[in-house]
């Protein structure tokens, strides 16, 4: 029926081009009108769904414990940040960023903003370390031991080494993170002395900046990736008219796919971001056949509207069973759990079958509007020649048929080191690391890490149970013992919480006295201090740790990696301290915070994307099964491509490469893509068959011309991916490379592993229905 | 005739420019010296005042705590110099901690706690009077006055706000601090503050301080009476949490004395004073 459908539509395409061509750049136009209202989304919260439980819980943690995103100001100083001129520097720069507008100054944590407390002389002394700064260098030196001494400055504001010195700037929206980035920028930069220098770190710093990056890689990455294949498709085909239709067809599937995205109102993602280098080298593989046999077969019969409507008949139902399989492929990223991931599915799925349409139309129309005499010229100055790929195909089709138990054995052996390297992937994933090795923001993330106490942050939140529990001493000192427990592991590299205040104005009241370092025996005592606290500092200074109630407090644990695994492994020293040592009755314990949102989304990917590859997989046997009209067969040809991915999957888990979003990703879309080229040699294999009755003949049939359009694709799009493995941000590499991979592997496999089987599967797959088909016949 | 015109019309373009000058040249020592007044009234009325003060601390959304504490005040004869007893009573777990301040308009407060659970006194230093009064959105300063002269302040109209005529005037901190400027409206017989909005260092609107009631209180002395803010609001704009101060029990004149105002009535509160 499709067959039929697509027919009719490709015949009035032939014969009305102009019309056909008119009306696809007249819709091209309505979907690409939408392009100018897009809204880039690089918040990585959204990669949970707004009601997933971890995210509504990490909202209402930064409501209670009044938590906002921080923009972290790292100032390095080669002379050390322990003398005059620079403390003065410093606490100029403070001060001119809490003029910036956005910038939460009451909350600015620095040496020149925060209070230290500390005795002195008998007293009580409550002052930013900064308030004055000394004249002599050893007052200096001894108010480097002051801060140092106090654990909510060493190694948060001022590094042990005495090079560098942080300002954490929270800022009210994340939405204006770019301008007060930009603004904090420029003031560093202007007011610096030799030898300092400054990184800027911090979430909304990097999604900024991530989001820039997105939008450079999609004007310069899809670009050059379409340049790549129109010269591609020069060198095969060798006809400069020809890649007008192909280009047509790149561009308006990327413009529907991203019209309809945008105009539908979804957000453009880190993912969606990456529809359009994806969907140009899926976009032309039915042009390739199309252009590539109707080139083959014009020498012959030199008949432009009978060879082109001769050449559709043979591809309506492979290229329609090619397209709609990688529909399926993409559409089956639909069932993630990931909103991004599905919109990403969702929406190249309508690329691809966008771009069928165009090949069965307007590939067509172009071909009938150019200049017959010159395509007469051009095609019998090609006549004869001998292309390198027939040189290649041709022994390579009759070398694998004929050592087909050899193909077929070297298959299993490289089957089994695939599942034995699939059998080592580490499953990880660090969104900083979605940067380029030697970006500024991992430089930043790499020496702010190196000087400080770690730039990950998580939140371990205690919920005493009732108001007031979080004073009580049991609940307190058991808070203290977990941090202890925690700082003890190199990963972690400062935690803080309200059991350090209370502990530290015990300290401090008793003249800093070693013993007293402690939590007080009573609640009571923890209240008065805690309430002087809030008398000598900000009123809000305390919230970050505890609720108002005092019936919830929040560990910031700050972490030097933020690893989905080197969460996990955080996690489990908690579960561990937690069964040694199980916290008072009645209070119970959660994580959250971003690195370990990070970790949540990343676990939810994996079974997300087992899930997707497998639904796939049954769509697609489903789908081949009613092509083939055989579920054997059907199995057999989803046999290579099945290797294909196990086999790079292995490569990943041998390679040591983590596997991450970008890796998980491709294996739902390698199954649609690859199993392409299965349905070109199944389709053609039959025909042969049919006709001639022998397996041999029916190989030989498939390896001289329709092979040849298969290879054309392959290379087309493996090296139509490459261009991807030179972007700044590693998702768009991984995904450039690791696909380029998966297609090599797909086109190889199906080319010698196919036919192998197929010398002995043929028999009693094909052969029965031919012998049926001919009773049938013989019956008529 | 057309230049007899002009020569007069130019006349008193000038004219008019000069006058118009004039009360904004002069504005600042007036400012100054009606600020001076306000302050007198509010901070500092009869030689010394014994309150119930009830705090309202809320959040932006609505969530509430209390602190309640006794307030008494003790001008020094003839100075600007205060001295201030504040003896909690609420929440419970904060019961009798105490503070004494020793209010020195040119220079930084000395300041002492008591903490009764630890049965501990302790003199606080602190770089500045603009932290959190007991952890409300009142800063020391807010409770006690802020020294005048560490401010420049100007006249920047007359109006009425509400039914009440006003001084608006502005004070610019010479120094850094948490807020660029301060305006403030003084009403135009009792010179209380009836409203003050500050402004942020990024220049926008931090936080609103209303005087919400206003009653007149006997003087103690058979002067008269005293003119009093009764209910103040303050008003964190940005985050929406607020602080609403009530004043219970006011009196003035009552007769405080000097040794009340030590470190040995920290530890054992003066029960003549506070029960």
């Amino acid at each position: 029926m499709i067959t039929r459908l697509t027919r009719i539509l490709t015949a009035w395409a032939v014969d009305h081009p102009r019309r056909t061509i008119a009306l696809a750049v007249l819709l091209t136009l309505a979907f690409g009108s939408q392009l100018f209202r897009a809204k880039i989304d690089t918040d990585p919260e959204n990669m949970l769904e707004a009601d997933q439980p971890d995210r509504v819980f990490y909202n209402k943690v930064k409501s209670d414990f009044g938590i906002h995103d921080l923009i972290v100001l790292g100032l390095t100083d080669e002379g050390g940040i322990w003398r005059r001129a620079a403390l003065e520097k410093l606490k100029e720069v403070t001060a001119e960023i809490a003029g910036v507008r956005g910038v939460i100054a009451a909350d600015i944590v620095s040496l020149a903003t925060t209070d230290n407390v500390k005795a002195k002389d008998g007293a009580l002394d409550v002052r930013p370390p900064l308030a004055r700064i000394p004249d002599t260098p050893a007052e200096i030196a001894a108010l480097r031991r002051e801060v140092a001494s106090n654990p909510f400055f060493h190694e948060k504001v001022a590094s042990a080494d005495g090079t560098a010195t942080a300002i954490y700037v929270p800022i009210e929206r994340k939405d204006a993170a770019h301008r007060i980035g930009r603004e904090i920028e420029g003031i560093a930069r202007s007011r610096l002395l030799p030898g300092q220098r400054f990184h800027m770190a911090g979430l909304p710093v990097a999604e900024d900046t991530f989001g820039v990056e997105m939008f450079m890689q999609m004007g310069i990455a899809a670009p050059i990736a379409f340049m790549v294949i129109l010269g591609l498709v020069y060198v095969l085909l060798r006809r400069v008219g020809f890649l007008v239709p192909v280009a047509l067809d790149a561009m308006f599937s990327v413009i529907w796919a991203m019209g309809l995205l945008i105009g539908t109102g979804h957000t453009v993602h880190i993912m969606s971001s990456m529809i359009p280098v994806f969907l140009m080298p899926m976009a032309i593989l039915d042009d390739m056949h199309v252009l590539s046999e109707f080139t083959d077969r014009y020498r012959a019969s030199s008949d432009r509207r009978g060879t082109i409507l001769a050449v559709m008949e043979d591809l309506y139902q492979p290229c329609f069973f090619t397209s709609i399989t990688t529909a399926v492929g993409f559409a089956s990223l639909a069932l993630s759990r990931i909103p991004p991931v599905r919109v990403f599915g969702a929406f190249v799925a309508f690329g691809v079958m966008a771009a069928w349409l165009f090949s069965m139309t307007v590939v067509p129309a172009c071909i009938m509007l150019t200049n017959e005499e010159r395509l007469r010229a051009w095609a019998s100055a090609r006549r004869d020649k001998s292309s390198v790929l027939d040189r290649l195909l041709v022994p390579l089709g009759r070398g694998v048929f004929r050592r087909a138990p050899v193909v077929i054995f070297a298959f299993a052996v490289l089957l089994v080191a695939g599942a034995l390297g699939v059998a080592r992937i580490r499953v990880n994933d660090n969104p900083v690391k979605w940067f380029r090795e030697g970006h500024r923001m991992r430089v930043a993330d790499r020496e702010m890490n190196r000087l400080f106490g770690g730039t990950y942050m998580a939140h371990l939140v205690i919920d005493g149970g009732a108001p007031e529990a979080i004073k009580q001493p049991a609940l307190l000192r058991w808070i203290d013992g977990l941090q202890r427990a925690l700082e003890a592991d190199p990963i972690v590299g400062k935690t803080s919480s309200i059991a350090d205040i209370v502990k530290r104005t015990n300290f401090v009241l008793r003249d800093e006295r070693a013993e007293f370092n402690v939590i007080p025996d009573s609640a009571e005592a923890a209240s008065q201090f805690l309430f002087l606290v809030q008398s000598s500092g900000d009123p809000n200074d305390l919230d970050n740790f505890m609720t108002q109630e005092a019936d919830k407090a929040n560990i910031w644990v700050q972490m030097k990696g933020g690893d989905n695994l080197q969460m996990a492994h955080v996690e489990n020293l908690v579960a561990e301290f937690t069964r040694r040592s199980p916290p008072p009755a009645g209070s119970t314990i959660r994580w959250s915070g971003m690195t370990y949102i990070n970790k949540v989304w990343q676990g939810l990917m994996v079974p997300g994307m087992l899930q997707a590859v497998l639904s796939s997989f049954v769509w697609v046997l489903l789908l081949m099964a009613i092509e083939l009209r055989s579920i054997t067969l059907g199995l057999l040809s989803m046999l290579p491509v099945s290797a294909a991915i196990v086999c790079a999957y292995g490569v990943i888990g041998w390679v040591g490469k983590d596997y991450d979003m970008p890796v998980a990703i491709c294996a739902a879309l390698a199954l649609g893509q690859g199993i392409d080229f299965a349905i070109h040699f199944m389709e053609r294999f039959r025909q042969g068959f049919r006709i001639t009755g022998v397996a041999e003949e029916a190989n030989r049939l498939y390896f001289a011309e329709p092979a040849r359009a298969s290879l054309r694709s392959a290379i087309v799009i493996v090296f139509g991916f490459l261009p991807m493995a030179g972007a700044t941000l590693t998702p768009y590499v991984t995904v450039g490379l690791f696909f380029a991979l998966l297609m090599t592997f797909s086109a190889l496999t199906t080319l010698a592993l196919l036919p192998a089987l197929m010398k002995y599967a043929a028999r009693w797959t094909l052969h029965m229905k031919t012998e049926e088909g001919n009773r049938r016949r013989t019956g008529h | 005739m057309n230049t007899r015109l002009a020569i007069i019309l130019g006349l008193s373009l000038i004219a008019t420019a000069a006058w118009a000058q004039s009360p904004t040249s002069s504005g600042a020592t007036n400012a100054e010296v009606l600020l001076a007044k306000s302050h007198q009234t509010f901070y500092a009325a009869g030689a010394d005042m014994k309150a119930d003060v009830v705090m309202e601390l809320i959040t932006g959304d609505g969530k509430q705590r209390t602190r309640a504490l006794t307030m008494l005040r003790l001008n020094a004869p003839g100075g600007s110099e205060q001295k201030y007893f504040l003896y909690f009573r609420e929440p419970s777990d904060v019961r009798r901690m105490t503070f004494l301040v020793w209010k020195y308009p040119e220079k930084e407060d000395n300041r002492w706690i008591y903490i009764p659970a630890v049965d501990l006194v302790r003199r606080v230093a602190a770089s500045d009077n603009r932290s959190s009064f007991a952890g409300s959105d009142f800063t020391y300063e807010d409770i006690s006055g802020r020294d005048i002269s560490a401010d420049t302040h100007t006249l920047l109209r007359e109006e009425k706000l509400g039914n009440n005529d006003c001084y608006v005037v502005q004070s610019t901190p010479k120094e850094t601090l948490d807020y660029v400027r301060r305006i403030a409206w003084i009403d135009k017989t009792t010179y209380l503050p009836l409203k003050e909005e500050y402004y942020d260092l990024q220049n926008e609107l931090a936080r609103v301080f209303t005087a919400d009631k206003i009653e007149n209180v006997s003087s103690g002395d058979g002067s008269g009476v005293i003119p009093m803010v009764m209910k103040r609001t303050m008003l964190n704009v940005k985050s929406g949490h607020r602080t609403e101060v009530t004043f219970k029990s006011v009196s003035f004149n009552v007769g405080l004395t000097d040794d009340i105002f030590t470190e040995r009535y920290l530890r054992q509160a003066p029960a003549k004073w506070i029960q």
